[in-house]
């Protein structure tokens, strides 16, 4: 009997070892993830509102494979595991057998699906495979949305510690470490970075400015995508900018306490999203501010946007993307753009969590028509757009690079080589990381850079350097 | 034989369109009951304009086009006209709806009806030859998908060849039997199959309805599995 059991746990323990996951996973759970699994799902079925949308999708889906065209990640593989229709109906799957009367009917009379260790494998891939673009719900006649149901997957997976390293490390540090925001940039180092930029901002622009910290009572607390703070300073000076030349410099603060918009609850967890979202606005109430306005970022964009209403009510703040912003002050006739500066051929990727909605599609177009002479769209665009290959949180996973490079974004790659632009606009921090690797892997002439990048070239300072001046600073400074 | 035909031709045929009127009710209700009391309170923040205008795009499926979806697309919007309009609107069946809906519905005339009749056939040979020979289409049918397209044949084929006896191989009754029976093994698998998107697609359509996500949700979900310690 003991032998039995010692040979039982052996089986167990090689079992453990033999598997392995695609991404890195912090403490991978070990033992019987079966039976885990399908105790999370129950308590999710219990306390949220999946369940009427799991009836109805897994008795309706009609499986017409509309999504699999529409998946840029199928066009390139051709592997039937990445059809959204596939990947989503193994969560129908398990739902209809463990938790619908007709399921437990049915294997009543013969086993038919069993849930596995080997289809949870399975799960762990495909679910991390999608980027949760939500093209292939565009495209669906029924309308399921495969990236809810994506999301519902990796919110099941997390719940038995099934997630990315990458994703739940990040969150962690921003709901309980010291920085509270998923890059580590401690407060010292943000108010450091940001006497810098003001600096860098006297010199570009001529103007001497501070930036607000904590003020309280402005009409926008401001959250962009922390990494702007290291990564993409100019797409923040940009702002800063227009800002400044729209007469608003008074009217907008940044919180010391909360300075990142990322929310990669978003992606994988019902509480992470809500937490992070209670954080955010927590924020705001500290500083009695009036707006959220979220910068270039379109995963902290859309959660803001969608699910401050959901949480808090919709009464809550309102959300303002930056982009949105711009434009009002533009055709309000705040801001005034030089349509001499930029010459170069540019185009527009438009992130998914903005554009699908059709919500920041328009907006930044017309900006960029305003002043860039050589602009040109991709095919297709807008709400149809392809994702750039890192969304979902993929761009994060740097274990994964090579397949965002060869098969999540070689749809894209394609569109932007197509353009022949020599500059693509991504207004989103998540995708201009992946756009950048892209251009780098496929050796495109292209450079990747924020709408108000461009903006903080092209735009008029009133008593500052004329945006000539600057261009022909720079083209000196370059040399 | 007569008698048989009958029987089918009434009490069953009352007894089948009630399993499907009940089964699809259920569902209706299910839905409204959990959208009411579940996400109730948030139904205003959904976009419904969006929702409408979206799903009326769907109304017809041109400006949805894309490469290759265009042959399964339209022998499946095609279908879809003659599945609704033949078994309302035939004069035949007209006169059997008057006796379960105690009401006159228009009727089409037969050479409409034979034209509808044989595009439904030709547009569902389409869809099967798709599931056949297309991987991708392959890789996500199972047995029930095939044998929906097969049974949706048979009242078509059985229909078409009972009104134009000079094209029959077959005993006209037989064939007229074949033809209502297999019509209310349809009624009956509606509620319980995918056919059931006939009311379902009006409740996949709003997932933005099912984005507003229930506040406190995760956090209950989180303590019923760790206890009081949320998981980060």
């Amino acid at each position: 009997m003991e032998a039995k059991a010692a040979d039982k746990n052996m089986d167990l323990a090689e079992e453990a070892v033999v598997r392995s996951y695609p991404y890195y996973v912090d403490n991978p759970v070990s033992g019987d993830r079966v039976s885990k699994f399908l105790e999370a799902f129950a308590a999710i079925l219990e306390y949220t509102d999946y369940r009427p949308l799991l009836d109805s999708y897994c008795t309706s889906s009609v499986k017409c494979n509309r999504c699999a065209v529409a998946c840029p990640i199928y066009a390139t593989t051709g592997d039937p595991r990445d059809i959204p229709c596939y990947r989503t109906n193994i969560l129908f799957d398990i739902y209809k057998r463990y938790f619908t009367i007709g399921g437990w009917l049915s294997s009543r009379f013969s086993n038919g699906f069993q849930l596995t260790e080997d289809v949870i494998d399975d799960m762990l891939d495909v679910f991390y495979r999608c980027t949760a673009c939500r093209r292939c719900t565009q495209e669906c006649p029924m309308g399921v949305d495969h990236g809810l149901l994506t999301r519902l997957g990796r919110y099941i997976l997390s719940l038995i510690g099934i997630v990315p390293k990458a994703l739940q490390v990040s969150v962690r540090e921003q709901l309980e470490g010291d920085t509270h925001n998923t890059s580590k940039v401690p407060k010292k180092a943000m108010l450091h970075t940001l006497n810098f930029l003001a600096e860098e901002l006297e010199e570009t622009i001529g103007v001497s400015l501070e930036f607000p910290v904590d003020q309280v009572g402005r009409d926008y607390v401001f959250f962009c995508a922390v990494s702007d703070y290291l990564m993409e300073p100019e797409t923040l000076m940009g702002n800063a900018a227009v800002l400044y030349a729209a007469g608003d410099w008074e009217r907008w603060t940044i919180g010391s306490c909360n300075y990142d918009g990322i929310n990669y609850g978003l992606f994988y967890s019902d509480w992470h999203l809500e937490t992070i979202i209670k954080q955010l606005v927590a924020e705001v109430l500290r500083l009695q501010g009036k707006n959220i306005l979220i910068g270039e970022c379109g995963h902290a964009s859309r959660s803001a946007h969608d699910f401050v209403p959901v949480f808090l009510g919709k009464d809550s703040y309102p959300v303002i993307n930056f982009m949105e912003y711009t434009l009002q002050c533009l055709e309000k006739g705040k801001i005034e753009l030089d349509p001499n500066i930029i010459s170069e051929r540019v185009t527009y990727h438009d992130p998914c969590n903005i554009a699908r909605s059709g919500w920041i599609v328009q907006q930044p177009r017309k900006i960029l028509k305003s002043f860039v002479k050589d602009f040109v769209d991709m095919e297709p665009h807008g709400q149809r757009n392809y994702c750039c290959g890192g969304g979902g949180g993929l761009v994060s996973v740097d274990e994964i690079h090579d397949y965002r490079m060869k098969i999540g974004g070689k749809v894209k790659a394609e569109q932007i080589i197509s353009t022949g632009a020599e500059i693509v606009v991504a207004p989103c921090a998540n995708c201009k990381k992946q756009l950048k690797e892209l251009m780098e892997f496929y050796d495109i002439p292209c450079q990747v850079v924020g709408l108000h990048d461009l903006i903080l070239k092209a735009i008029v300072i009133p008593g500052g350097k004329s945006p000539q001046e600057r261009k022909e600073e720079a083209e000196l400074y370059s040399m | 034989m007569e008698q048989t035909l009958e029987f089918f031709r009434g009490p069953m045929f009352a007894l089948t369109f009630g399993i499907m009127v009940c089964g699809l009710l259920r569902h209706v209700v299910i839905q409204v009951y959990c959208l009411a009391n579940g996400i109730g309170r948030r139904l205003g923040n959904a976009p419904w304009h969006k929702i409408l205008a979206e799903t009326a795009t769907w109304a017809f499926p041109f400006p949805h086009f894309i490469k290759g979806t265009v042959l399964f697309s339209s022998a499946s919007f095609v279908f879809h006209i003659g599945l609704i309009i033949v078994p309302l609107f035939l004069a035949d069946h007209v006169v059997l709806w008057e006796g379960v809906l105690q009401a006159e519905l228009p009727a089409i005339g037969k050479g409409l009806a034979d034209f509808l009749t044989l595009t439904t056939l030709a547009c569902l040979l389409i869809l099967l030859g798709c599931r056949l020979f297309v991987s991708r289409h392959r890789a996500v049918s199972r047995p029930i998908d095939y044998i929906l397209l097969l049974l949706i044949m048979m009242p078509f084929t059985t229909g078409f060849l009972a009104s134009h006896p000079a094209l029959n191989p077959l005993r006209w009754d037989v064939v007229l039997l074949v033809h209502i029976l297999s019509a209310e093994l349809l009624f009956v698998m509606i509620p319980f199959t995918k056919l059931a998107h006939v009311v379902l697609f009006v409740f996949d359509r709003i997932s933005p309805v099912h984005w507003q996500l229930r506040p406190g949700a995760g956090d209950k979900v989180a303590q019923a599995l760790f206890g009081s310690e949320a998981r980060v």
